[in-house]
C-alpha cells in the first residue's frame, strides 16, 4: 500500500468537495437544518413537560453522532457513484491504485469530513441549545470510531451491490444506512421497542452507542463497558463480510463487463 | 476475444482494425487489468500482468475516447491526482509541460465540463503521458479531434516513438491514419484476429485497383463494356471508375479502343487498407 496513491485519491474527492455545491450542502446544509427542526421541536416538547431536560441533550448529540455514521457511509458510496457516473473508474483502476488503497482513500475521506460537519453542527448546537458534544468526554473517541465503522460496513455492502447491478440501484446509497435507524435507538431506548425489534437490535452495532450515550448522559458514566466491546466485535465481523463482499463484486466486474462498461 | 495472442515489440506502432463490436475496446481492456480473460496470460517486460499489476501500470497508460474525467474537477485538478498515482517527480514541471505539449496551458484551470470535446480528448492525452509510459494503449485517440489537431497527435505520437522507443497500440477507424502511423496492423473481427501484417502487405493484399478514366467521347460504350465484362464501376461526370486487378488493367483498355472510347486522362490508384478492410467486411 502507497501513501501517495492513497493521498492522490484523497485529494482527487477533495477537489470535488471544493467545487461541488451539492457537497457543501450535504456537509453543511442539512445538518443544520436537521438541528433547527429537531431542536425546536424538542425545546417545544420540554415547555410543555417540565423536568424532561436531559431529553434535548438526547436527541441533539443522537443527531450529531447519527452523522458520523451517516457520513461514514455516505462517501464511500457516493465516491464510487461519482466515478461510475463519470466514466472515471477506468483511469483510476488503470493506474497502478490498488483496490485496498482507494477503500482506505474512501474511509479517509469520510473522517475528514464527518470530522468537518461534527464541528460544525456541534458548533451550531452549542450556539442553539448549549448543547455540547464534548460533554461526552474521553467515551465520544470510542463512540465515534465505532459509528464510523457502522458506516464502513454499510457503505462497503452498498458499494458492492451497486458495483454488481449498476447505476439503476443508485437510490440504495442514500437510503440503506435508514434501514439500521429504527433499530439503532437514536433518540429512544431500545426497551420502547417491540420485542422482535429489540431482537433485532442486538444485531445492530450502533444500539449498543446510542444506548451507551444516554447512559453517560443520564449517568455521567458508563457503566457498563461490554456495549463497547459488542459494538466493536459486531462492526468487526461485518466489516470484514462487507469488504470480501465488495472485493467479489469488483471481481465480478472484471471479470464480466470490465471497468468500461460498468455504469 | 476467441483464442488471441500477439505481441508488441519495443518502438513499435500497432494498429487494431475491424469493425464496431469486433473485440478492440475488449482487447485494450484485457491489456490494461480492466478486464479478466476467461484463460491464458498477459505478459509485459517478461513479467505476468496478474501478478505484476502494479509494476507494470507504473509503465503503461492510456487513453479512450469511451472515458471521461470529473467534470467538476479543472484540468489542473485531474493532472495533479493522476501525477499523484504514477508518483511523479517534479510534479507541478511535468504538468506544465504535458499542458504545453497538448496546447492546454489557457485551459489549465477550467472545469471540464467546459471543455469541447476535442479538448477533452487532448486533457486524455495529456493523462496518458503524464508518466512516461514505455507503453501507450490509445483507442480511437484522434476520432474526435479536428484535421489539424488529429495531425499534430499523430506526429507527437511518432516522435514519441522516435525519441522514447515508446510502443503504441492504437485502434482507429481513420485508415489513412493507421497506414500513416503504424508499422504493424491487426485485424480482429468477431473476436478473432484475422490478419497480422504491415498496412502495406494488407492493403497489397487487395488484387483491385481503382482505375479513374476521364471519357471525351463513348461514356455509353464504356458502360456497356463493363456490364458485359461484370466489371465494378461507378460514374462521377464524365468521369467513370472501374475496379479492376492490376494484370486485366492493359486488356481493358485494349477493349475501350476497341469499341472507339476516347480518354484523355487516366489515374490508377492502387489498393488502400481502407480497401482490404471494405473487402473484408463485405465478405461477411
Amino acid at each position: 500500500m502507497k501513501l501517495y496513491r492513497i493521498y492522490g485519491i484523497t485529494l482527487r474527492y477533495l477537489f470535488l468537495f471544493r467545487h461541488s455545491i451539492n457537497k457543501v450542502a450535504d456537509a453543511f446544509y442539512w445538518p443544520v437544518i436537521d438541528l433547527l427542526l429537531w431542536g425546536l421541536t424538542i425545546t417545544y416538547v420540554r415547555s410543555a413537560n417540565p423536568g424532561s431536560d436531559n431529553f434535548i441533550m438526547v436527541v441533539i448529540s443522537g443527531l450529531l453522532l447519527w452523522q458520523v455514521v451517516w457520513r461514514g457511509q455516505y462517501e464511500i458510496t457516493i465516491s464510487l457513484l461519482e466515478d461510475l457516473w463519470n466514466k472515471n473508474l477506468i483511469n483510476i483502476f488503470t493506474t497502478p491504485l490498488k483496490l485496498n488503497e482507494w477503500i482506505v482513500s474512501v474511509i479517509v475521506l469520510g473522517i475528514i469530513k464527518a470530522f468537518i460537519s461534527l464541528v460544525f453542527a456541534s458548533a451550531v448546537a452549542l450556539f442553539l441549545y448549549q448543547v455540547k458534544i464534548l460533554f461526552y468526554g474521553f467515551y465520544l473517541i470510542p463512540f465515534v470510531l465505532l459509528l464510523f465503522m457502522t458506516g464502513w460496513w454499510v457503505g462497503f455492502f452498498v458499494a458492492g451491490i451497486i458495483l454488481r447491478y449498476g447505476t439503476k440501484l443508485e437510490q440504495l446509497a442514500w437510503s440503506t444506512i435508514y434501514l439500521i435507524s429504527p433499530f439503532s435507538g437514536i433518540y429512544y431506548p431500545i426497551s420502547i421497542l417491540p420485542v422482535w425489534a429489540q431482537k433485532v437490535s442486538y444485531l445492530i452495532p450502533t444500539s449498543y452507542i446510542f444506548e451507551g450515550s444516554r447512559e453517560v448522559i443520564q449517568k455521567g458514566y458508563l457503566a457498563d463497558v461490554s456495549k463497547l466491546w459488542n459494538c466493536l466485535i459486531l462492526n468487526l465481523v461485518y466489516l470484514v463480510i462487507s469488504l470480501i463482499f465488495f472485493k467479489k463484486s469488483y471481481n465480478k466486474v472484471l471479470e464480466n463487463k470490465g471497468l468500461v462498461k460498468v455504469f | 476475444m476467441d483464442n488471441i495472442s500477439l505481441d508488441l515489440k519495443e518502438g513499435e506502432i500497432l494498429g487494431f482494425l475491424g469493425p464496431n463490436g469486433a473485440g478492440k475496446t475488449t482487447t485494450i481492456q484485457m491489456l490494461l487489468g480492466a478486464l479478466t480473460p476467461t484463460k491464458g496470460e498477459i505478459v509485459y517486460f517478461g513479467k505476468d500482468l496478474k501478478n505484476n499489476h502494479e509494476e507494470i501500470l507504473e509503465q503503461v497508460n492510456f487513453s479512450s475516447t469511451y472515458t471521461d474525467f470529473p467534470i467538476d474537477l479543472t484540468v489542473k485538478e485531474n493532472l495533479t491526482y493522476f501525477s499523484y498515482l504514477y508518483n511523479i517527480k517534479n510534479r507541478k514541471q511535468r504538468i506544465e509541460r504535458i499542458t504545453e505539449i497538448f496546447r492546454l496551458n489557457d485551459l489549465i484551470n477550467q472545469p471540464i465540463r467546459n471543455l469541447s470535446t476535442g479538448q477533452k480528448t487532448r486533457v486524455n492525452l495529456a493523462k496518458a503521458l503524464i508518466n512516461f509510459p514505455k507503453i501507450l494503449l490509445l483507442d480511437e485517440p484522434t476520432a474526435l479531434l479536428d484535421p489539424e489537431a488529429a495531425k499534430y497527435i499523430r506526429d507527437f505520437l511518432l516522435n514519441e516513438r522516435k525519441e522514447f522507443q515508446v510502443s503504441i497500440i492504437l485502434t482507429s477507424h481513420n485508415m489513412a491514419e493507421v497506414e500513416e502511423v503504424c508499422d504493424r496492423v491487426i485485424f480482429i473481427d468477431k473476436g478473432k484476429i484475422i490478419a497480422d501484417d504491415t498496412p502495406d502487405n494488407l492493403a497489397r493484399s487487395i488484387e483491385v485497383s481503382h482505375v479513374k478514366l476521364f471519357i471525351k467521347d463513348g461514356l455509353k460504350r464504356t458502360v456497356e463494356l463493363c456490364q458485359k465484362e461484370t466489371i465494378s464501376y461507378r460514374i462521377e461526370g464524365r468521369y467513370i471508375i472501374v475496379d479492376l486487378n492490376e494484370q486485366d488493367i492493359p486488356e481493358f483498355l485494349r477493349g475501350l479502343m476497341s469499341q472507339g472510347v476516347y480518354y484523355d486522362e487516366i489515374t490508377i490508384d492502387k489498393p488502400t487498407l481502407e480497401d482490404y478492410f471494405l473487402q473484408v467486411i463485405g465478405k461477411k
